[in-house]
């Protein structure tokens, strides 16, 4: 029984409000991915969470019991930090098994759980060394095991696989979401990986400037997105996000004339479309006639980007279409696949 | 002109400086050492005598014992309160609040300050009527109301070493600041999320990391210690009797009012030998550190 | 596992609050010990001769101890130039000095370097008492004995060093690039140290006069021994307002205040470096 419940959570430095009046309920057992921009508070909530950082304003609870006043090591909590915070002075082993220690775990018994999460995180043969001895990755990994061997209330991470290279990530990546299933211990988490938050995550939480902007699940998040800064967040390469207006379910920017948008009729909308969701074709075959801007092969398909005017609308196409550069082709559309906005607001419009 | 002999030109001032005014009287002194040289009765030194000085300082000079087992206690007492008070303080400092960046700036001022005014000061605040160090004491702990501070052995070393206290322990609790500073915040705080009390973090995170820095004051102050004069002769002048003359003060009086240059050559010269030493390991341990 | 940690005997939140007091007041007691003695002294200043034997916080205030000091016999301002003079002077040859010797040790390979640099720092564990007897004996015999001059060639040996160790911990920081791009632009090697290198090393440089004037200033036992009437600096003049007729205290703070008061403003202004610059270097 662990749910976290953030009310009304503001931090301030100076004047600077890093964490505004936030409101989170993390569900028990639940693994909620926080997604944001650098410098969106992400960490200071994390901080918050942990007890090394008091909130300016409102309250914490975490299962049920109102921790503000309470020091970290109350709060029982296992946190993986984005900077590592390794004890320098300390073998990787000692690091690592720093938390049994203060538990009072016997040095065999702690010997052994090391090694076996050492060997989790793939660090076996580097237990003796000191951390100014590892790469950045392997100290990341330090940090990660000595947050996996304790059975904590609440797992914080902090970006834990930031630093790792693309195969120990899907590796590790894998572990946690097997840990998470086998200890379903409730985990905040934070990372920049799209797909490690897409994979991760019971439910995710989108913050920019302080304030969550949307909190739903993956699904949710990627299909649903609540206004222009989740959907131009969410999603790689970015959606296409193309200001217009329109005009009685037809949107009208520049070249582009897309129909089949409901009925109404509105100024200053923002259209919201993926660049998997369209494909080009000859002229005079789509939703209008865009020049190519340029053209670039990422492997798996053809990544092209169209101007209209001073727009630029990028078109995930099939790795077969290789149009040149001033090209003038045809953009189609799925128009089910669009989303509007309203640019004043920025909240999704209902089609 | 060519970097090759410019270089030496350089150093070539600084260099002439050292050898002039310290090895040169250094190895001045160190012959010295060896020879009788009473200038109440010579003016230029007479012949050698081997080792007879150093072995009448070891063997037969109970001025040389007695100063010993005062600097050995006054070193003990003198860097083990610096570095603890130092310590402790530093560890609060490291804070923030309006108290503690007051207190930061203010701990500037006892090293700015001449020791031998600290040291005329101190004798006239523990004056026995009139000292108000007396005085507050006093009422702070009854039992030494009125108390002839500077009259007792034990007091008056206490005395002299409450004042190098008050002169050095703030620019050393400056210095430790510096070190823990530099200290990884994010360790001590991983260590609180693992489950220490601030006081396991204290011990277990913070104080390993800092002991290079402690090391570097310990050493420090031990050196000061050891050459610690100023006080001796405005505070106590090595009273009552001999019990707070260190070792540099008998060096003094046996130079300066026993006019014995030989003799005083000798104990200068063994006193220097504890500096040397604890010089070298010094500039070891900061070699060691730098790779 | 949460079990280990919870239901302390008094709540977190009452411990916090009690820390915060008990820092509070170790703070208050170590401001108090500090500015106590310092406050002290001052006062004291400006008693007259009958209220220094009291202890009363309130007193009618007369500058009449200063003009006491710097009138015969006591001539305070005699010595408050000898001060002046053997200060200024020692910094003002030990920072030039010390400045291009730093900049050799920091930017050229030579022979002995190592062995070099160990002997400047080593100076620095030398007790003044032994090199204090061959100056005594050679400035009798070239008439050195009570001169400023002869202070300030004892001074050097203190100052001279440790400004050279504290400058190459300066110039040791400064990136090599701009010298030389100087050098590639055609100035000369001296031309490079003057144009550039000291410009840049100023701040470390003021830093370190700052410092050495500081102990040059509040140097004790050289002055004691090699001087007797004309060259006495102000810490040894403290000690001739201890007379058979009993101790000037009030004078002695007026003239504990000449001695302190710019030492105070000159440590503050070099505050931020302060620390920084001793950590590894002083000793004497
Ligand atoms: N101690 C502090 N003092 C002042 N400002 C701070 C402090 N800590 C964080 N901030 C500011 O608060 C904001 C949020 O910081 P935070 O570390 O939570 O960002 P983040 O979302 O974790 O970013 P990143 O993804 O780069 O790690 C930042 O703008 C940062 O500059
Ligand atoms: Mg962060």
């Amino acid at each position: 029984m662990a749910e976290i419940v953030l009310s009304g959570v503001t931090k301030r430095f100076g004047d600077f409000v890093a964490v505004h009046t936030l409101d989170l309920a993390v569900v028990d057992r639940e693994f909620l991915v926080l997604l944001g921009p650098s410098g969106c508070g992400k960490t200071t909530t994390m901080r918050m969470i942990a007890g090394l950082e008091e909130p300016s304003a409102g309250e914490i609870r975490i299962g049920g019991r109102v921790v503000n006043d309470l020091p970290p090591r109350a709060r029982d909590v296992a946190m993986v930090f984005q900077n590592y915070g390794l004890y320098p002075h300390m073998s990787v082993a000692d690091n690592i098994g720093y938390p049994l220690k203060l538990r009072g775990v016997p040095r065999e018994e702690r010997a052994a759980q090391v090694r076996a999460v050492a060997a989790k995180v793939r660090l076996d043969g580097l237990l003796e060394r000191k951390p100014a001895a590892l790469s950045g990755g392997q100290r990341q990994r330090v940090g990660l095991a000595r947050a996996l061997i304790r059975k904590p209330t609440v797992f914080l991470m902090d970006e834990p696989l930031s630093n790792l290279d693309a195969k120990l990530r899907v590796e590790m990546r894998a572990e946690l979401k097997h840990l998470h299933h086998e200890l379903a211990v409730t985990t905040v988490y934070v990372t920049h990986d799209q797909i490690e938050a897409m994979t991760l995550a019971t439910r995710v939480a989108v913050m920019n400037k302080g304030i969550i902007h949307q909190l739903g699940t993956p699904d949710e998040i990627y299909n649903e997105p609540a206004d222009l800064f989740v959907a131009g967040f969410i999603g790689s390469p970015a959606m296409n996000l193309i200001d217009g207006r329109i005009d009685d379910g037809t949107f009208v920017a520049g070249r582009l004339r897309i129909d089949g948008l409901g009925r109404s009729t509105r100024e200053s909308v923002v259209l919201g479309i993926r660049p998997e969701d369209m494909t080009i074709g000859p002229a005079g075959s789509g939703h209008g006639d865009l020049p190519v801007y340029s053209s670039e092969l990422t492997g798996d398909s053809t990544l092209i980007t169209l101007a209209d005017g001073n727009t630029r609308i990028a078109v995930r196409a099939d790795k077969t279409v290789r149009p040149a550069i001033d090209d003038v082709v045809a953009l189609r559309i799925d128009p089910r696949r669009c989303y509007l906005f309203d640019a004043a607001t920025t909240r999704r419009l209902a089609i | 002109m060519s970097d090759r002999l410019l270089k030496y030109l350089l150093l070539l001032p600084a260099i002439l400086i050292v050898v002039l005014t310290t090895v040169y009287p250094l190895a001045f002194s160190l012959i010295t050492s060896f020879r009788d040289w009473d200038l109440t009765r010579n003016l230029e030194p007479t012949g050698f005598v081997g080792f007879e000085n150093y072995v009448y300082a070891l063997t037969e000079d109970y001025d040389f014992y007695d100063a010993v087992r005062v600097t050995v206690w006054f070193v003990v007492l003198d860097v083990a309160a610096t570095v603890l008070i130092a310590l402790g303080l530093a560890v609060i400092l490291r804070r923030n609040g309006t108290l503690h960046r007051a207190t930061r700036v203010l701990l500037i001022l006892p090293f700015a300050m001449s020791p031998a005014l600290i040291g005329i000061s101190w004798r006239f605040m523990f004056n026995p009527e009139v000292g108000v160090f007396t005085y507050v004491l006093g009422v702070l702990f009854p039992w030494l109301r009125g108390q002839a501070w500077l009259a007792d052995p034990t007091l008056a070393m206490a005395a002299m070493v409450s004042c190098d206290v008050w002169h050095w322990m703030p620019y050393m609790t400056l210095v430790l600041l510096g070190g823990l500073a530099s200290l990884p915040r994010d360790s001590e705080e991983a260590a609180r999320i693992d489950g220490a009390s601030e006081w396991r973090v204290f011990l277990d995170v913070t104080l390993p990391q800092l002991r290079p820095v402690i090391a570097v004051v310990t050493i420090l102050k031990t050196v000061f210690a050891l050459k610690m004069f100023d006080q001796v002769v405005t505070l106590t002048g090595g009273g009552p009797g001999n019990r707070t003359a260190t070792l540099a003060y008998l060096v003094y009086r046996v130079a300066f009012s026993a006019f014995d240059m030989g003799a005083a050559s000798a104990l200068a010269w063994i006193l220097t030998a504890v500096l040397i030493a604890l010089g070298a390991y010094y500039m070891r341990f900061l070699i060691v550190k730098a790779h | 596992m949460a079990a280990d940690f919870e239901a302390p005997r008094i709540s977190y939140a009452t411990r916090r609050r009690l820390a915060r007091v008990a820092e509070t007041t170790i703070l208050l007691i170590t401001l108090a010990i500090i500015v106590f003695p310092i406050a002290w002294i001052i006062t004291t200043a400006f008693k007259t001769p009958r209220d220094v034997y009291d202890l009363s916080i309130v007193f009618p205030p007369t500058v009449q101890n200063f003009v006491i000091a710097f009138n015969a016999p006591w001539n305070l301002g005699s010595k408050l130039v000898n001060s002046i003079v053997v200060s200024t002077v020692t910094v003002g040859i030990a920072i030039p000095i010390a400045t291009l010797a730093a900049y050799s040790f920091s930017r050229f390979e030579f022979f002995m370097k190592r062995s070099l640099f160990l002997l400047v720092l080593a100076t620095q564990f030398i007790p003044a008492v032994v090199i204090i007897l061959p100056f005594f004996l050679m400035f009798r015999d070239v008439a050195l004995m009570d001169t400023r001059t002869g202070l300030i060639i004892v001074n050097l040996a203190i100052v001279t060093p440790f400004a050279v160790w504290m400058i190459k911990g300066y110039l040791d920081a400064i990136p090599n690039e701009s010298e030389e791009a100087a050098l590639v632009d055609g100035a000369s090697r001296v031309r490079v140290i003057f144009d550039v290198v000291v410009p840049m090393a100023l701040p470390g440089m003021i830093t370190a006069a700052v410092f050495c004037f500081i102990l040059t200033w509040n140097e004790f036992i050289f002055a004691l021994i090699l001087t007797r009437e004309n060259a006495v600096t102000l810490p040894v003049g403290l000690i001739s307002f201890r007379t058979e007729r009993g101790d000037w205290w009030e004078l002695i703070a007026a003239s504990g205040i000449i001695i302190t008061v710019p030492m105070f403003m000159l440590a503050l202004v070099i505050q931020r470096h302060f620390v920084k610059g001793m950590t590894m270097g002083a000793v004497r």
